[in-house]
């Protein structure tokens, strides 16, 4: 018999099959082991593209010895240009994670017990395809749930859902930006990007951009905002980074912001500062505009905003006089408040009015670039209606995303019929979903539940099989196309092999298939997929190019003002930019932003408002070691006087209620906030011990926000609890 | 089976199952860019058509006139009988002034 060397790998295939044989086991985080690397280990640079966050930056990695040395930015991408944030270099040690998912699990405990026993890929997928199958079977094919989040193997995901006949994709945008997506969409037919590099004037309303998320815009504010001295006015019951480095601070009174851009509109209006041209050649609606915006006094906004009329009507005046470079930043940040549409649509039509649309520093109409498309076999529609009635519940919203919250209302309530699996992609919604104790009675009411992720997520931790998708990093992607000012495509290739027992989520969808009886659907490889999208890039040798460059983006400058021709058709039902919607009307919504003022507390009580710090925006990247060096646990921001008033000193810990639950976080008491809002940070308090450093470190924000969404898109509404403070 | 030729089997059976039913979106998708794709592209044969060359109503009449090339040719003789409702459902559904907001990746 001949040595056997044990190396990482093995070691931890027969640390796994060992396992599987002595029936349940509780897994832990087995320890990375370091594998020695020979001083004359080859260095090799393979360009990719980020996946840490929604962003798509172009990376280069430098690969020794079958190791990710280091991650380097890639300047080619004119979007994410020579950029990677502490985030997207953190993704070496997603890989080499000791947390991270090593082999397919069946839960063998009580959910949430944390009991697994490790198992073949073929007794994951055969345990998965007879629940599915099941349920198919008993309750029919829509009662299944299809969960995902945006990603480049997301479609796989989706497409096995649809095949296998249910109706029920609920993806992430209605935890996200769906109120900004389709306030834009019904606006002007589509959702611009903002030319912060070239703007003179940004207006922006809690996005806290230089701080919640690190992406080209943030880089573009700082190109232009404090390179160019454009001028930043900023909106927010805290003092954010992003509020150090405006020109202007205002801490607004919780969900006034409509208050404050109606009466910009009125001022705008009033002293005819609009851009009278372009309203009449390519808007509709704006007489109705003007008579509705009357009511709309700055010293009206002023008492339900806390910001003085005068600098109301000064801002405004600002904004109109830089005119098609002002910009109102929609930013990236999810909804607040139930009427988070309307608030955006008069971002909108702001926008409209002064004339910044198509322009340099202005709202730009995405540029876009062809690529080729696999032509993978279609299956017959899902015949049921969706579970969450977004046909007659939320008419305008977008069909193939869903809308969760009603979702949930809907599967928990068991009409208009029972859901009883639950696939999850690549996302949490144990804690990106408001109200975790209904999460968890959604969980308890599946009869199956299965998690693909390339970690234990706590949605996983619930799961009762887990399968390990391959790091972007050891995987190779569709292609993406960025549309933008400066569009680009990009590729994302496999950088190293995996070095766990993990599946890219394309194979875990075939396996499934296969049993399911759909393979037929997915009898393709990713070179195939990859292959059909290179074939219509509009350059020689395309593969290649793609391959050794990672990113193809055409050349040149932004080209700007190609709509604004006189037989241009903007993709809404008129045609023009509709400031006044006849579409909204007809479903029976304001076809103006009409404002209501939002409830405020009583007074034993704090608004909870929320926010991100950019090394872990999303819940999902907590955990990882080099971004929790800067961050380990959440604290809550709770204003002196209130904190005084409550005998809670700094740095003591407190108990956070509101009517779903109660959470135990430091105090952090700091002027930096409204005396009538508390804050904390998204992304703490897991579940799942195999996120062991955050594991029951900090809280959850899910946990105590209450279930409120926005009334036209649907999308949650995060800033709508209230919550008591005391001492724990 | 080769890819190809399974592909063309299913939609067979597929194209048939669905002559009486109302059109799916997704199979119109397929046969629109199987079928029109191949000339109505960039650079191809013909002019480029995406579903937002027309509105909903100017696809309505277009499918209820049933004419190709002009009124040369019959719609129905380029993309087969059964797929035409197929077709017609995709195009209608992602007009120029469909109420179809944009979203987040997917």
């Amino acid at each position: 018999m001949g040595t056997i060397r044990m190396d990482r790998r093995l070691f931890l295939k027969s640390a796994g099959a060992t396992a599987g044989a002595v029936a349940a086991t509780q897994v832990g985080c087995l320890k990375y082991f370091k594998k020695g690397r020979s001083s004359a280990a080859e260095t090799k640079e393979i360009p990719t593209t980020c996946e840490l966050c929604p962003n798509k930056c172009s990376a280069i990695a430098v690969v020794e010895g079958g190791f990710v040395k280091k991650l380097n930015p890639n300047p080619e991408n004119p979007k994410s240009r020579d950029m990677l944030c502490a985030r997207g270099n953190a993704a070496i040690k997603q890989v080499y994670d000791p947390d991270r998912l090593k082999q397919p699990m069946i839960r063998v405990g009580a959910r949430g017990e944390g009991k697994w026993k490790p198992v073949s890929w073929d007794e994951a997928f055969d345990f998965a395809a007879k629940k599915l199958s099941e349920v198919k079977g008993n309750y029919g094919p829509e009662a299944s749930l299809w969960s995902s989040t945006e990603g480049f193997q997301e479609v796989f995901f989706k497409n096995l859902g649809l095949a296998f006949g249910s109706p029920n994709l609920v993806r992430h945008p209605t935890l996200c930006l769906a109120s900004v997506n389709l306030a834009y969409s019904a606006t002007f037919g589509t959702v611009p990007s903002f030319d912060l590099l070239n703007s003179k004037f940004v207006i922006m309303s809690g996005a806290n951009r230089f701080e919640s998320i690190i992406t080209p815009d943030t880089m573009d504010l700082i190109g232009g905002v404090m390179e160019r001295k454009a001028k930043l006015v900023y909106l927010d019951p805290r003092f954010t980074v992003t509020a150090a480095k405006a020109d202007e601070w205002y801490p607004i009174k919780p969900g006034t912001d409509l208050a404050f851009i109606l009466a910009m509109i009125h001022v705008i209006i009033a002293e005819n500062r609009h851009s009278k041209d372009f309203v009449a050649a390519y808007t509709t609606g704006f007489e109705q505009l003007t008579e509705h915006v009357k009511q709309y006094t700055p010293e009206w906004a002023e008492k339900e905003t806390e910001i003085p009329a005068k600098d109301i009507v000064r801002i405004a005046r600002e904004f109109a006089d830089a005119g098609a470079r002002a910009l109102y930043y929609a930013g990236r940040r999810s909804s607040w408040y139930q009427n988070d549409f309307q608030m955006r649509r008069a971002q909108a039509i702001l926008n409209a009015i002064v004339g910044n649309w198509d322009q340099m520093g202005g709202m730009v109409p995405n540029a876009k670039l062809p690529k080729g498309e696999f032509l993978f076999m279609p299956w017959d529609e899902p015949k049921a209606p969706r579970v969450d009635e977004i046909k007659t519940a939320f008419p305008l919203a977008a069909a193939g995303d869903g809308v969760y919250l009603k979702l949930r209302e809907n599967v928990l309530s068991g009409k208009p019929y029972p859901v009883k699996a639950w696939m999850v992609y690549k996302q949490d919604p144990m804690n990106s979903l408001p109200d975790q104790a209904k999460t968890l009675k959604m969980i308890e009411q599946m009869d199956f539940i299965g998690v693909i992720d390339v970690q234990m997520s706590d949605m996983a931790w619930y799961a009762d099989v887990v399968f390990p998708e391959s790091a972007y990093l050891e995987r190779t992607d569709p292609v993406e196309v960025m549309p933008g000012i400066w569009p680009a495509v990009v590729y994302r290739q496999q950088v190293v092999k995996p070095i766990h027992d993990t599946k890219p989520n394309l194979e875990i969808v075939q396996g499934l298939a296969k049993r399911l009886g759909l393979g037929d659907y997915f009898d393709y490889t990713i070179e195939q997929w990859v292959e059909a999208e290179f074939k219509d890039l509009p350059i020689p040798m395309a593969a290649e190019h793609m391959k050794k460059h990672g990113v193809w983006a055409a050349s040149g400058q932004p080209s700007y003002g190609k709509t604004l021709t006189p037989d241009h058709r903007f993709v809404t039902k008129t045609g023009k930019i509709e400031i006044f919607s006849e579409r909204l009307q007809e479903a029976g919504y304001d076809p103006l932003p009409v404002y209501a003022a939002p409830v405020q507390p009583p007074g034993d009580r704090f608004r909870l408002i929320l926010g991100r710090v950019g090394y872990f925006t999303h819940a999902n990247q907590s955990n990882n070691v080099w971004l929790h060096e800067f961050m380990k646990e959440n604290d809550l921001w709770i204003n002196p006087k209130p904190a005084e008033r409550l005998g809670i000193r700094d740095g003591s810990y407190v108990s956070v209620s509101s009517s779903v639950g109660s959470v135990k976080l430091k105090a952090r008491v700091t002027e930096e906030i409204r005396p009538d809002c508390v804050f904390m940070l998204h992304g703490f308090g897991k579940k799942s011990k195999m996120q062991s450093l955050v594991y029951n470190v900090g809280a959850s924000d899910a946990v105590i926000l209450e279930t409120a969404w926005d009334k036209v898109s649907g999308n949650a509404a995060f800033h709508e609890t209230f919550v008591k403070v005391a001492n724990a | 089976m080769r890819n190809s030729l399974k592909l063309f089997a299913v939609i067979a059976a597929l194209s048939a199952s669905l002559a009486a039913q109302g059109g799916s979106d997704t199979k119109g998708k397929f046969f629109f860019k199987k079928n029109c794709k191949s000339c109505h592209a960039a650079g191809g044969s013909a002019k480029e058509i995406t579903p937002l060359s027309k509105t909903q109503a100017q696809w309505k009449a277009y499918f209820a006139a049933g004419k190709h090339k002009k009124g040369a040719e019959r719609i129905d003789s380029i993309v087969k009988p059964e797929q035409v409702k197929d077709v017609q459902t995709f195009l209608v559904n992602h007009a120029s002034d469909s109420p179809q907001p944009e979203t987040c990746g997917g």
